[in-house]
């Protein structure tokens, strides 16, 4: 940090000239920690064991000229369409480079006891007060501190006790800005009890310029709330994109995350859930496909702080051209989480000698009362399989790509919502037979 | 779990290291503290020739760039306090004569020493048909069959004494698996090593018995750096044992050991060790700091080195044997079994490095936790680029016997190849309660079935030691189990 052309020394000189101006009053103070702990934690170092097999810092020093939060954005003949679900009837929020676009978005019809609003205009609200920036101080990572501390705005969406929101809630995020750009989108949920939502993230990307993407997600699922999110990240290959997700959830919760990454970019996914209460279930699940130089790190935690819960998580992912695929998981049982049964498995499929898996499955366990396992495995596809269908008269590349779409199933077959589903299975079959 | 379970598991948990007596003999030890003269004063000690004077001074010089730019080392999932370097005596050898003809010159003290541990070196001449090169602290005094492998052209001696007559084959291969820069225990090691085995296996030779070596440590605050290297030539087979107990005392000791294998082509060697180092008492007290480095290296094709432990003992285990599969179709494996109680701390696990094609490697290992004890398995299967048809499965399952235990996994997972087929699971859960149930149902009580189950868990693994080694390290892992239960 001593070095003033870092990026730690841009970002913090860029947010001193900001203090005072553009900072909403009740954020201020929030700001003014998260960038002390920023400072404190610094972007990780090229050794760090958590980054080891993405240097993020060398990645950032590629991009040396960031334009931090654009201003001045302009949605006039901007294209929703790559990042709109056909058949998807959901409530609509558009953020544009982070910045969240009321007059783009449409939530009309939402029932009563549930909000989406600009976290801007909310940043007063009680839930809001609450939440933001309240879950796993244990998860702190750098990046999410620096989104923190540059938030203006973002997604608050707000669901009473006992709501069921009846249509997916449709978040397209889109990257326009034409020079390189830091931009920080941010999303707050707040399930109240027994509350049901689901949630699509379309994550892509208009302009070519290079952008660096720092996401942030919190969700509190209180008690016998059943959630659903599933998170679509289709970048350029100039795009950076880290995603912090964490998740807190109270006993007797249900919360499921799907995280499907087809980026030609950067992509770090970090998640981190803490189940802080009796029988939750927490299922988290990812597919990546990595082609041409991508590089997708999927970085997910589990930390099981109490006991009699449940947790599955499975990411699958194809490797081709170039490319690299990142997973490192922990499922963490605390002392005296008993009775906890925790699943873990990643499977890979690198289909060239190009390509690079680094998997990294990892358990820590502190109680003894608990059924934990995890698997991975990674190979070629199915020469024998391959074969079997060619002898059935089915073409080369039709079989091969029948074989890895079964593959990629099991992780898409958890997609609920059906037009969502068909949207990806089309994108990844459609990427899978460019060749 | 009945009352009467969980009393059993706490006594397993505190119960105490049986073997911990001190041996009274005289000690040769040099002060405390590491510098260039100490390593001088140990070159010296043992007349060695020039050549491995100046390796070791590269070695230290090597080490303390390595402690000023890096550290202490403090990524394994241990907790302990830096080692203070300066605070151990890095040279002790029993004051005896150097070197015996027969046994009957040996200390008798000595040998009743090995009498009380259960290795009576004549008994076992008989019996096993083993060679065993004793090393206490940190020079040879004992070797046997000497002469009847030299029949053979099998050269099994001190390292100290390969130094001295056999110099081309020390020079040519130490280091060759192991650098001095490796890390910073292996270059400590290579720094203030004291003695060690070697053995070489020449061409076509199957070596006719199983070459044993017994480690112990002797003498208060001293740090013991063993260094083994073990060549086999072209189509040799060897298998190769470790075993060592340490006596009872209450300062951290230091063992910092390198051990190397090179596989030529067809050749096979077999490393299986029972390492149990005094743990410490039950507050976690004194023990054994094991800092091992280990790694064989199969270089020619259709080679093959099996790495097989029992691990039992030591405050803190720091150990992953690893194998460099660099010839085509050669075979790595990895078996072990590491019991961890009261405030023991393991994090072990393996290397597999497949560089050459059609290389395979298995890893099996068994993590049993009781008392407070924390047991981590961390491994790296690494599949190169250039690696096709590599095969790996490993498996990593953990036992947790109590509530204040912690059993981790962290395997890595680096994959450069399409066709390469690497397999990771990994399992942890206690044991079972319908099994204890269905045993005692049959009149077996709560403590045996314990017993049972877990060596029914291990027993895969146990089954791949040498019989004499597998009943041993069965006995062990009984007692260790047992604690002050009868």
């Amino acid at each position: 940090m001593s070095d003033r052309n870092s990026i730690e020394s841009r970002l913090l000189q860029e947010w001193e000239s900001r203090a005072g101006s553009a900072m909403n009053g009740r954020l201020h103070d929030s700001r003014a920690e998260a960038i002390k702990r920023f400072r404190d934690a610094g972007i990780p170092a090229l050794r760090s064991e958590a980054w080891k097999y993405t240097p993020i810092r060398r990645i950032l020093d590629r991009m040396p000229t960031l334009d931090i939060d654009p201003e001045g954005i302009n949605t006039d003949g901007l294209d929703l369409g790559a990042s709109t679900i056909e058949g998807l009837d959901a409530y609509r929020v558009v953020l544009v480079d982070g910045r969240f676009q009321a007059d783009l978005s449409d939530v009309t019809g939402l029932p009563k006891g549930a909000r989406i609003l600009d976290l801007r205009e909310s940043s007063s609200d009680e839930d809001v007060v609450r939440h933001l920036d309240g879950t796993g101080t244990e998860a702190r990572d750098a990046f999410a501190e620096l989104n923190s501390a540059f938030v203006q705005d973002g997604v608050a969406i707000l669901v009473d006790a006992g709501v069921i929101v009846p249509r997916p809630i449709l978040i397209q995020q889109i990257v326009t800005a034409q020079k390189p750009s830091l931009v920080q989108p941010r999303l707050l949920g707040v399930f109240g009890r027994n509350s049901q939502a689901r949630l699509v993230e379309v994550c892509s990307t208009a302009g070519q310029a290079e952008v660096l993407t720092n996401a942030f997600s919190e969700f509190h699922t209180a008690t016998g709330a059943v959630i659903d999110h599933v998170r679509l990240i289709d970048e350029h290959a100039g795009a950076v994109h880290i995603n912090n997700l964490r998740s807190y959830q109270e006993g007797g919760s249900n919360f499921s995350t799907n995280v499907i990454t087809v980026s030609a970019g950067t992509v770090r996914n970090q998640s981190y859930f803490l189940p802080d209460g009796e029988h939750c279930e927490t299922h988290l699940s990812g597919f990546y496909l990595a082609q041409d130089g991508a590089h997708i790190d999927n970085h997910t935690l589990v930390d099981h702080a109490k006991p009699e819960c449940y947790s599955n998580e499975l990411f699958k992912g194809i490797l081709e051209n170039k490319s690299v695929g990142v997973f490192n998981g922990k499922v963490l049982v605390r002392q005296d989480a008993q009775k906890i049964n925790a699943y873990q498995s990643n499977k890979s499929v690198v289909l060239d000698d190009t390509s690079r898996m680094y998997s990294k499955p990892e358990l820590e366990i502190y109680a003894d009362d608990v059924r934990c396992s995890h698997g991975a495995t990674t190979g070629e596809l199915d020469k024998d399989a391959l074969f079997y269908l060619q002898a059935r008269g089915i073409r080369q590349d039709a079989a091969r790509l029948m074989l890895l779409e079964a593959f990629a199933s099991d992780v898409l077959d958890r997609i609920k919502e059906e037009p969502v589903r068909a949207h990806v299975d089309q994108l990844i079959r459609s990427r899978l037979s460019r060749n | 779990m009945s009352t009467t379970g969980t009393e059993y598991l706490n006594e397993v948990a505190a119960s105490d290291y049986e073997w911990g007596f001190v041996t009274d003999i005289e000690a040769d030890t040099v002060p405390k503290g590491l510098s260039e003269d100490v390593i001088r004063l140990i070159s010296s000690k043992k007349a060695e020739p020039e050549w491995l004077l100046d390796w070791r001074l590269k070695s230290y010089a090597h080490f303390e760039k390595m402690l000023a730019e890096k550290g202490f080392p403090t990524w394994a999932h241990l907790d302990y306090p830096e080692v203070d370097f300066q605070n151990v005596s890095y040279y002790s050898a029993p004051n005896s004569k150097p070197k015996y003809e027969s046994l009957d010159e040996v200390d008798p003290k000595l040998l009743d020493t090995f009498e009380r541990l259960g290795i009576p070196i004549s008994e076992q001449k008989m019996l096993a048909g083993v060679a065993v090169d004793v090393v206490m602290d940190s020079v040879s005094v004992a070797t046997t069959f000497k002469d009847e492998l030299a029949k053979q052209g099998v050269i099994f001696c001190s390292f100290g004494e390969a130094v001295e007559k056999h110099p081309d084959l020390v020079r040519k291969y130490m280091g060759s698996v192991v650098p001095n820069t490796d890390n910073l225990f292996a270059a400590l090691n290579s720094a203030v090593f004291t003695d060690g085995s070697f053995a070489y296996i020449p061409k076509g030779v199957r070596c006719p018995m199983e070459l044993s070596t017994y480690f112990r440590i002797n003498a208060a605050g001293t740090g013991q750096f063993e260094r083994t290297l073990i060549v086999a030539e072209d189509d040799s087979y060897v298998s190769y044992l470790e075993g060592c107990t340490a006596p009872r005392r209450d300062e951290n000791q230091l063992h910092a050991a390198v051990v190397e294998i090179v596989a030529k082509r067809g050749a096979e060697v077999k490393y299986s060790t029972v390492q149990n180092w005094y743990p410490g008492d039950a507050e976690g007290k004194g023990g054994v700091y094991n800092f091992v480095t280990k790694r064989g290296i199969c270089e020619g094709d259709d080679s093959k080195i099996s790495w097989t432990q029992l691990e039992t003992g030591s405050a803190i285990t720091w150990k992953y044997p690893s194998v460099i599969l660099k010839g085509d179709r050669s075979v790595g494996e990895f078996y072990s079994v590491a019991f961890t109680k009261g405030k023991q701390q393991a994090d072990t696990g393996t290397k597999m490095i497949h560089l050459g094609k059609d290389t395979s490697s298995t890893i099996i290992s068994k993590g049993i936790s009781a008392g407070n004890s924390q047991n981590a398995y961390r491994g790296l299967v690494k599949i190169n680029p250039k690696a096709s048809g590599a095969r790996n499965f490993s498996q990593c399952d953990s036992m947790l016997l109590g509530d204040r235990c912690g059993a981790h996994t962290f395997p890595y997972l680096e994959i450069a190849h399409p066709n390469a087929k690497v397999e990771h699971e990994a399992t942890t859960s206690k044991v079972g309660e319908d099994q204890i149930f269905y045993c005692k149902q049959r009149g077996i009580s709560e403590q045996d079935a314990i017993k049972l189950i877990v060596n029914g868990f291990c027993k895969e693994i146990l089954a791949k030691l040498p019989m004499e080694f597998a009943v041993e390290a069965q006995k062990l892992l009984a007692i260790e189990l047992e604690g002050s239960v009868g």
